[in-house]
């Protein structure tokens, strides 16, 4: 190379001695490239980091927000920014296509970002008698399907009307509401339960503080009034919730919002806005988080309806939560109002109705009084209507019903059935319990299945609520709805009353939440901080930890895959993580073919190194040139000092450095790695492994050395005494490792990239694999595409790096012929062993370097 | 570390303003503060400070708009904008504007220094080099 430069000096006259003034400005331009080139280094870390985290929660299942995606995307936008600005510092704008590519894929995730639910039809209210299940978008799913009901399955639902979304939309923005609840949401740190309260109830305030618009308040009284007309009375009347997105298949939003029953006619606009408030509650905002919905994709709509003097009320179920091919309908029924059963308070009877007709009723638990609150003829009727609900519907239904005192059956709500977790709908079937274990408490219903472990904390208040610590066992006295808000906190629940129809159990299936209803005096018999194990389907708490029952529970399920939040991370990632530059010597490897925000980093990256490592060419800048590594020392390596590099005093005019002149700190570690353990020779080589190293050369060009760029054509590396880049050509593969070492953790990183191999495709891959899992074991985050490999570790103290630098300076050395005799499975052992056991000698104990 | 410079905060939030000044005092740092842009721009004088951390919603101005002063009064001036609206665009205008970085709240007192000595470091640099 440098003989190539030298002829190139002189055809284009520069004389190979340069003149002070000439050398120092040529000193401060490089300098002022460094820079540029540093802080490209660390903005790839950063985005890098980003996107890896992105990456990892989109697959984890856990549950993220909104917030999340926007600020990954948004520090994201600002890292990637930069690489493309020191780009241009650094290469004199050489790339302008750069910005155009960043600025397209930007927009586009901003646009997907910013997308609104669209709002349908412009009606405020709607009679019942209009509604059905094609007006989801006006009504919300509760009374688009009571409508739906009433209407096309001809069933008997209370008379009421809908006040709409657009109604709610139109009392949002004349009062210029939403932003300042966005901003409050986005403020909100969700782990901090305090704070959770305090905006959820500021931001309710806010809403039912606003006026309502005149024009509405009317539309509302005029209904009201064509209600009291067709009722022949001043009803009263019961207001609920109908959200949009609500009541979606396995999405229950069960007891999220507000339902106000009794509402007298004055206080309709009052209760009307507590209801559309009430998406605001701690349990619906922490509900949206774990599920993964947007706040402004659930809309609002409020049932008014006219109150059912009920005599028996409950809920069934279509088919048994736990098994959806089950052959019976399970029914709760009280004395009374619906909402008692809903709300877990009320004791009920289950009964348990054939789904065939004549639907004969095929056990029994009366727990109300002796006589059971239904009649079998009852009994037998709802199932009927259950049936024809889950026909029509197409799916297994939850549904709230009441009788009122003139016989009448009428239906309330119907809603898909939760089915996320398989649970035990009541004690009627016995679970297998070992009866010799002694146990605390045991009893009560499987409200969702499971087994999990963790201290008592007893919720009496909202008080305790704020207390409760993560991974504890919520005790309650009473299943109430509100105590959904720290589900996504507790490990399983217990509760001295209630059953599996209760909201509460709905939300605890949704989650994989183990939880036993109706266990006596728990809140008494258990103590604070005590640690138990509860089994759900075995209907007993332990003492302690009992690893036995944990190891058969259920692993959690993914909350967020489907929700829309989920649906557009995934979206986004699409603009994010994809990876199509991936060969530096494609002609398509340009500006214009980056189509991710991946691609950019990558080709900012790439063409950062290169205009550091041609800076001397460019220039006739020898100072800056590459120097061969001299001495007793295997392979040939050449050195290019960006900037530190080397030793105080060493005349830069020589040609040549030995490793004592070098003082970069990652250089000398990967150096260590490399000279640790003498490198045995290529390994003894079968015919049939050679045979493929001459097929694997005529085949594939891009194995000629010839065929790539000089800077690929030999090992270099490019060091400061904080950064190195090593790229190595050794014999038939391609790696290049890459670290910065500081005191400033979002400055360092190890990076690694590894590729080829003369062998088959075979033994190449089987190398490769063996390396991932050697790198993975020393805490590298390993990406592999067939037989290519990238390797990062970032945010780490420089002590644990430096024995990281070191695994690669070795793995440089010795994995570089083994794929040629990569076949048994016994060899790959053989080697795995002995590399293994050599790391284990040159690198330091993790206790010993870091801090 | 580098030396310790000086810093100015702008923030509305009394509370993270306190907290967050007696934090980068106690690390050795010179910092004031400002609860608007204008008083911001009002102590901004010569040299001082080295480094403004920037709240992106201020009450008598938005944050970008006196990101524009700041550069316009001083241009060398370090700006790292603190927000916790995370927006894009806002985001990428920033840096368009000038601002050396652009963070989200909420931020761990130990990162936001690193974001400040980075953003300091490599400002200063290129300050030496065209000095």
């Amino acid at each position: 190379m440098m003989m190539i430069l030298n002829a190139l000096k002189k055809f284009f006259g520069l004389n190979a001695e340069k003149s002070e003034a000439e050398t120092s400005s040529l000193r401060r331009s490089f300098q002022d490239h460094y820079r540029s080139f540093r802080s490209l280094l660390t903005a790839n870390n950063i985005a890098l980091e980003l996107m890896a985290e992105m990456e990892e929660t989109f697959g984890a299942g856990q549950s993220f927000s909104m917030a999340f995606v926007r600020g990954h995307c948004t520090a994201l936008t600002v890292n990637i920014y930069k690489m493309v600005q020191h780009l241009h510092e650094l290469s004199n704008g050489k790339y302008g296509g750069l910005t155009g590519a960043f600025n397209s894929i930007s927009v586009s995730i901003e646009e997907i970002l910013a997308r609104q639910p669209k709002i349908a039809g412009g009606k405020f209210v709607l009679p019942l008698a209009e509604v059905d299940i094609h007006s989801t978008e006006q009504a919300g799913g509760k009374m688009a399907n009571l409508g739906e009901i009433r209407n096309r399955v001809g069933l008997k639902v209370p008379d009421g009307f809908v006040i709409t979304a657009a109604a709610t939309k139109h009392f949002i923005d004349s009062n210029n509401l939403q932003d300042e609840i966005n901003r409050r949401l986005k403020l909100l740190d969700h782990s901090d339960l305090e704070e959770l309260y305090t905006t959820s109830a500021s931001i309710q305030q806010l809403i039912t503080n606003a006026p309502l618009p005149e024009d509405l308040e009317r539309l509302i009284i005029d209904q009201y009034e064509e209600l009291a007309r067709r009722s022949n009375s001043r009803v009263l009347v019961s207001m609920r919730s109908s959200a949009l997105g609500e009541d979606s298949s396995n999405i229950s939003f069960a007891g999220q919002y507000r339902t106000q029953l009794n509402v007298t006619d004055d206080m309709l606009g009052l209760t009307y806005k507590e209801i559309v408030a009430s998406k605001y509650k701690s349990q619906a905002i922490v509900y949206r988080m774990q599920r993964g919905f947007r706040h402004q994709d659930v809309i609002m709509c409020v049932g008014c309806l006219a109150m059912v003097d009920g005599v028996v009320s409950g809920v069934m179920y279509s088919r048994s939560p736990r098994d959806p091919r089950s052959d019976w309908i399970v029914i709760n029924a009280a004395p009374g109002l619906a909402s008692q059963v809903v709300d877990g308070r009320a004791v009920t009877d289950m009964f348990r109705v054939s789904r065939n007709s004549p639907h004969e009723v095929l056990a029994r638990e009366l727990r109300v009084q002796k006589t059971a609150s239904l009649s079998d003829r009852q009994a037998a009727e709802l199932a009927g209507i259950a049936v024809r609900l889950e026909e029509h519907f197409g799916l297994p239904q939850d549904i709230e019903w009441s009788i009122d005192s003139t016989g009448r059956i009428i239906i309330l709500q119907s809603r898909p059935l939760a089915q996320a977790a398989p649970v035990e709908e009541s004690g009627m079937e016995s679970i297998e319990v070992d009866e010799t274990q002694p146990y605390l408490l045991g009893g009560g219903v499987s409200a969702s299945a499971g087994v999990a472990c963790g201290p008592v904390h007893i919720v009496r208040s909202n008080i305790d609520l704020l207390q409760f610590p993560e991974g504890a066992v919520l005790v309650v006295a009473h299943p109430l709805p509100e105590w959904a808000t720290i589900l996504n906190r507790a490990v399983a629940v217990v509760s001295e009353t209630g059953h599996v129809t209760a909201h509460l159990a709905t939300v605890s299936r949704e989650f994989g939440i183990p939880a036993i209803f109706g266990i006596a005096h728990a809140t008494e018999k258990l103590k604070n901080a005590e640690m138990i194990t509860v089994d759900a389907l075995g209907r007993r708490i332990y003492e302690g930890r009992r690893d036995d029952l944990l190891k058969n529970a259920p692993p959690p399920s993914n909350l967020m895959a489907g929700s829309p939040v989920y649906k557009l991370l995934e979206e986004v990632l699409r603009l994010i993580t994809p990876l199509n530059l991936t060969n530096p010597a494609s002609p398509y490897f340009m500006p214009s073919s980056c189509e991710t925000f991946h691609d950019l980093t990558r080709f900012c990256h790439e063409k950062a190194v290169t205009e550091m490592f041609s800076f001397s060419s460019r220039y006739g800048f020898d100072e800056k040139g590459a120097k061969q590594l001299v001495g007793d020392i295997p392979l040939q390596w050449w050195v290019i000092n960006l900037e530190d590099g080397f030793r105080e005093g060493l005349d830069m005019k020589d040609k040549w450095v030995r490793i004592d002149d070098i003082v970069s700190l990652p250089m000398l570690a990967i150096w260590e790695g490399m000279t640790a353990v003498p490198w045995k020779g290529p390994p003894p080589v079968n015919l049939k492994g050679f045979g493929s190293v001459l097929f694997q050369s005529t085949m594939n060009p891009s194995l000629d050395p010839a065929v790539r760029s000089s800077m690929a054509s030999k090992s270099y590396f490019l060091i400061s005494r904080n950064f190195c880049n090593l790229s190595v050509r050794l014999g038939y593969h391609f790696s290049l490792a890459e670290a910065h070492l500081s005191d400033l953790l979002t400055e360092n990183y190890v990076s690694f990239q590894f590729k080829g191999g003369a062998a088959d495709e075979n033994r190449r891959f089987i190398r490769v694999n063996l390396i991932s899992e050697i790198l993975e074991k020393y805490d590298f985050r390993v990406e592999q595409k067939a037989d290519a490999l990238t390797a990062r570790i970032e945010k780490k103290p420089a002590p644990f790096l430096i024995e990281r630098l070191k695994v690669l300076g070795y793995l440089l050395i010795h994995t570089r012929q083994i794929d040629m005799v990569m076949e048994e499975q016994d060899m790959v052992d053989n080697y795995r062993k002995s590399i293994l056991a050599d790391l284990e000698k040159i690198v330091k104990p993790e206790k010993e370097n870091m801090p | 570390m580098s030396d310790r410079f000086n810093i100015l905060l702008v923030d509305d939030e009394k509370d993270f303003l306190e907290i967050t000044t007696k934090r980068l005092m106690r690390r050795g740092y010179n910092v004031r503060n400002a609860t608007t842009c204008s008083e911001a721009l009002l102590i901004i004088e010569g040299d001082w400070p080295e480094v403004i951390v920037l709240d992106v919603m201020l009450p008598d101005r938005d944050g970008i708009e006196c990101l524009k002063e700041i550069k316009r009064k001083r241009p060398s001036s370090i700006v790292i904008l603190l927000t916790g609206h995370a927006s894009m665009q806002a985001g990428r205008q920033s840096m368009e504007y000038g601002a050396n970085d652009y963070c989200l709240k909420p931020i761990e007192l130990d990162e936001l220094i690193e974001k400040i000595e980075i953003a300091y470091r490599e400002k200063a640099k290129t300050r030496d080099i065209s000095d």
